[in-house]
């Protein structure tokens, strides 16, 4: 093959591309606007995987509540279930307000900075559910082991295996927490990035 | 005229265009959808900041040809596309075998240079001159002159050897 045949193979689909004009509007859209919510699908699907396993747990609770016999693990089974509820409600939210942003329509400005409110409650509502995980450590094993083995942790001495048990689960915690902080940050980076380059 | 409808016209009159960069940059059909794709979102992107200082067409083939390189660096599938594979545009619909075989050599060829060279043959292919090269790349006139001799002497050697 010369280099004039590869011209006149090329000119030759280009006419034959010209003619096969098949793509529709709605199409062209589409695409432009799946791209831009693929960047959170991966967040997404673990957000929701998360929240209905907070979803089981806090109705099986809620089942069991009658259970807790006394003010303060009645106390602590509410806070439990808010923990269980509220915190996952309110991420998803926050995830669906962002992936439904309308970047065909809205202006850049008005994106930016919708995205940017969006994206720094979402960076806010991940700090408070890791500072009240640990928390939550506190109030959600008394819960769960007076519902499971009818023991009032506050009423029986721990041993140490148990302590150390306890202290392994703060640190891989710590490590899991981190872990995943940084992947928000990287995804929500990287949208704001497409966004602030439409400027 | 709504700027979404200015820019979907665009995009139709200009889809074998695109259809070139991806076929020139992708080595299977699923990372050349992909590519599309990518190219439609960041021309949108970067509509806007069109400015009628050049053909419309030289601004196409500048973001088209930026979001290949970038997407080659990547090269990783992203997931969830818009389903394009039924009004994807084919190379050829006709039957001619002769037509199809040099289609496939001319591909073959291409495969052979690096990412700059494949832009620049690309480009000249097209029917671009120098000048217009230049104005894509961002090269300078005769350092495209220098570059596009250069390939064709490859190409040449390259033919001679299959």
């Amino acid at each position: 093959m010369e280099l004039e045949e590869l011209k006149s193979a090329w000119t030759q689909m280009s006419d034959e591309l010209n003619h096969q004009k098949k793509l529709t509007n709605q199409i062209i859209l589409d695409m432009t606007k799946q791209k831009y919510q693929n960047k959170f699908t991966t967040i997404t699907k673990y957000e929701t995987l998360g929240a209905v396993v907070c979803f089981v747990v806090a109705f099986f609770v809620l089942l069991n509540f009658s259970k807790l016999d006394t003010w303060y693990l009645q106390v602590c089974g509410v806070l439990t279930l808010s923990f269980l509820i509220v915190l996952p409600v309110m991420v998803l939210t926050t995830l669906k307000r962002l992936k439904n942003i309308d970047i065909l329509n809205g202006s850049y400005k008005e994106n930016l900075k919708f995205y940017l409110k969006t994206k720094n409650r979402l960076l806010r509502l991940q700090k408070i559910g890791i500072a009240v995980g640990f928390i939550a450590l506190f109030f959600i094993v008394p819960v769960t082991s007076k519902i499971i083995s009818n023991k009032n942790v506050f009423l029986t001495s721990l041993k140490t295996e148990q302590y150390i048990v306890f202290a392994i689960t703060l640190i891989i915690m710590v490590f899991f927490c981190r872990w995943a902080y940084n992947g928000y940050l990287k995804i929500t980076q990287s949208a704001q990035e497409l966004i602030q380059e439409l400027e | 005229m709504q700027k979404e409808a200015v820019f979907t016209d665009l995009i139709r009159e200009h889809q074998s265009l695109l259809y070139k960069v991806t076929s020139i940059y992708s080595d299977n059909k699923e990372d050349q959808e992909d590519l599309f794709q990518e190219i439609v979102y960041q021309l949108w992107k970067y509509f806007d900041s069109f400015r009628n200082d050049s053909k419309i067409t030289t601004w196409m083939y500048r973001v088209a040809m930026n979001t290949s390189i970038t997407f080659i660096k990547k090269k990783k599938r992203r997931p969830d596309s818009v389903p394009i594979a039924d009004v994807f545009v084919k190379q050829s619909d006709s039957n001619d075998d002769t037509y199809e075989e040099r289609l496939r050599l001319l591909y073959q060829h291409l495969k052979y240079l690096n990412t700059l060279e494949k832009g620049l043959i690309f480009l000249l292919l097209e029917g671009k001159s120098y000048k217009e090269i230049a104005q894509i790349t961002g090269l300078n006139d005769s350092n495209v002159g220098t570059k596009i001799s250069r390939i064709k002497k490859k190409l040449k050697i390259n033919m001679a050897k299959q």
